[in-house]
């Protein structure tokens, strides 16, 4: 439904020039709720505001349900944004912020009302109806900030970094409430942020980014499980990289020796999620490796345990804590660890870049 | 101990030189006040509560006139000063920037730099040919003189609540589909009308209190209420003058209480 093609943005002149964005495509489903993440100044926001018609991108087409919206004005595209300081009319009350595009289309009172109404129930702040919108917390803000956004029943909902500014514990919860309220009134859902768990837990799909590009477009499963390159493996969870050297399909790393046909020949580098790590010899089709435990850090429901591979390289293994007993192992034990061909990728060093 | 920061009201002998200037400032303007209720008619001679000088003002037809001329010029000159500061003020915050920006911000406070005898020097040359040349020597050259050294009064709040603005309102209200005047109407004025406001209540009484340019430019027979009391100081100095004065003084304070009030509750 929304078709994003070639969508370039540069900001400045001459010397000043900045690309925020890199010739950007990509697609999004109906009631998809897609997640824009990447690290701080990669260009989340800009493409937003491109979405939402704040800004005029420098190239490229923006097609919403067959028609290209790149030249509308914000006020005539049928997506709405939730801001990242909520920006709240600070003048009105809670139930005239939520009125408001209602009110600006020109919707007659008798339909106004009854729709307010309903928008904040969904929300559960109809009894702040008539507060002021300045004497709420953060977190009644925020759905204020949503109600106000979904009256209108955009094509699109977009938000910006919403849960950012909440603690913890109401992060958590606003997260939860937030993909009931996608499944509840089964809009396309636009969601920046750059917490990788959070994208993880609450996305269908995601697209990493990095320095104005899209590096992948992938389901949390597969981002996590297939990283298209290094930058993508950093981003997304934990990861341990093992520098080696392709011959035939077959890889060398830190004295080891495994089969990997993805691999082709020359510099490889081998990535494997702390996780997948065994620590023991008798792993079938695993790449075996000898090596020092140099630290264990005990982390509750697991443990961490820093290893030292012979080459020097480094390596971090979780293994979860049983109920009974601790681990058998200790610092300073040389010990030999399983790597299953199944749990190691070839990842790409170079990420997308000009 | 908590923070203990270096706090100037806390050195020693403050309240002391606080108290000082206040009561500099103020004790002048009470025994002002004061004399204005004197049944004598000498300056300083005190025969006993009177509120005669009171009626004797209210009668006089000189007073009346210069007061009706200056309510008249300062209402007029401070609503189209107003007028003009909040749309120099959106024009220089509220678009890109622009090639001569700084310099628009330079005219518009002029008024504030230039000595004002110049001004009026400068102006009483012009004014004067103008009214030979036309014949009308009524309160439109006042008017003009007044609402253009009083943009800079009113332009200043104005602008600074402008600047305090989160520009992301606006944004947002063009997101849920206002229109840039709907924009302007429901979002940008109710939360600049404080500072519309006071900058119009800064304008008023600058311009009730000029003395200098209304003197230069005013057609003879013509009066505002400071040209009249200058006039009257010069002549006869009678416990009348006092009360005038105070009527003054008087307006001067409940305009400023008004202005207070009003931004304090738009907070
Ligand atoms: N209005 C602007 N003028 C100049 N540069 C900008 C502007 N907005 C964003 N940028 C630049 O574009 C890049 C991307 O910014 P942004 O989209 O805000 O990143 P993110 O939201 O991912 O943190 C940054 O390098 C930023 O400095
Ligand atoms: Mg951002």
């Amino acid at each position: 439904m929304l078709d994003i093609r070639g969508l370039s943005k540069r900001f400045g002149y001459g010397k000043g020039e900045v690309t925020a964005l890199h010739e950007v495509s990509f697609s999004i489903a109906e009631g998809e709720f897609f997640t824009l993440l990447g690290p701080s100044g990669c260009g989340k926001t800009t493409l937003l505001r491109l979405i939402a018609g704040f800004i005029g991108p420098s190239g490229g087409s923006l097609v919403l349900d067959g028609k290209d919206i790149a030249a509308m004005p914000p006020n005539q595209r049928p997506v709405n944004t939730v801001f990242q300081s909520y920006a709240l009319f600070p003048h009105m009350t809670v139930g005239q912020n939520v009125a408001f595009a209602l009110e600006a289309q020109g919707r007659p009172k008798s339909e106004i009302d009854p729709a307010v109404e309903k928008m904040l129930t969904l929300v559960q702040l109809l009894h702040l109806k008539n507060r002021k919108s300045s004497e709420l917390s953060g977190g009644q803000q925020q759905r204020v900030a949503l109600a106000r956004a979904l009256v209108a029943k955009p094509r699109i909902l977009l938000l910006d970094e919403p849960l950012s500014a909440l603690d913890m514990k109401l992060r958590k919860d606003m997260q939860i409430e937030l993909k009931r309220l996608q499944r509840e009134t089964g809009l396309t859902f636009i969601f920046v942020t750059h917490d990788q768990e959070e994208a993880l837990t609450m996305s269908d799909r995601i697209a990493v980014m990095s320095g104005g590009r899209v590096q992948q477009i992938a389901t949390p499963r597969e981002l996590y499980d297939r990283p298209a390159n290094r930058f993508v493996a950093g981003f997304i969870g934990e990861s341990n990289f093992l520098s080696g050297k392709a011959t035939g399909g077959v890889v060398e790393v830190a004295g080891g020796r495994i089969a990997l046909p993805d691999a082709t020949d020359g510099a490889v580098t081998l990535m494997i999620r702390p996780e997948h790590v065994v620590l023991s010899a008798n792993a079938p089709d695993a790449l075996q490796l000898e090596a020092t435990i140099a630290q264990l850090v005990f982390f509750g429901t697991d443990t961490h345990v820093h290893l030292t591979l012979s080459d020097g390289e480094k390596l971090v293994a979780r293994v979860q804590n049983a109920l009974h007993g601790g681990l058998s192992l200790n610092e300073g034990d040389r010990i030999t660890i399983s790597l299953p061909d199944k749990a190691l990728r070839v990842v790409k060093d170079e990420e997308i870049a000009a | 101990m908590s923070k203990r920061s270096f706090d100037v009201t806390r050195l020693p002998g403050t309240a002391v030189i606080a108290m000082t200037c206040f009561v500099i400032l103020y004790i002048p303007m009470a025994i002002l006040v004061g004399y204005s209720f004197n049944a004598g008619k000498v300056i300083g001679n005190w025969e006993g509560a009177s509120v005669k000088w009171y009626g004797a003002a209210l009668q006089n037809q000189a007073f009346l006139n210069a007061a009706l001329n200056s309510l008249i010029l300062a209402t007029t000159a401070s609503v189209i000063s107003t007028l003009f500061a909040t749309m120099a003020a959106l024009a220089t915050t509220r678009t890109e920037k622009f090639r001569g920006e700084g310099a628009i911000h330079i005219i518009l406070n002029q008024p504030l730099m230039v000595p004002e005898i110049v001004l009026a020097i400068a102006l009483v040359i012009i004014v004067g040919q103008i009214k030979q040349m036309t014949g009308y020597t009524g309160l439109g050259f006042l008017i003009a003189a007044h609402t253009t050294f009083c943009i800079p009064f009113a332009y200043l709040p104005i602008r600074a609540r402008l600047e305090g603005m989160d520009l992301s309102l606006e944004t947002a209200a063009a997101d849920l589909y206002a229109s840039r005047f709907y924009t302007f109407r429901r979002v940008t004025l109710p939360l600049l009308a404080p500072g519309i406001l006071s900058g119009f209540m800064l304008a008023f009484v600058v311009s009730l209190d000029d003395l200098i340019i209304s003197d230069f430019l005013k057609s003879p027979g013509q009066d505002t209420l400071p040209t009249y009391l200058m006039g009257e100081l010069k002549r006869n100095l009678t416990s009348e003058i006092y009360a005038i004065s105070s009527l003054l003084l008087l307006l001067s304070v409940l305009i400023v209480a008004g202005s207070w009030v009003a931004t304090r509750k738009k907070d």
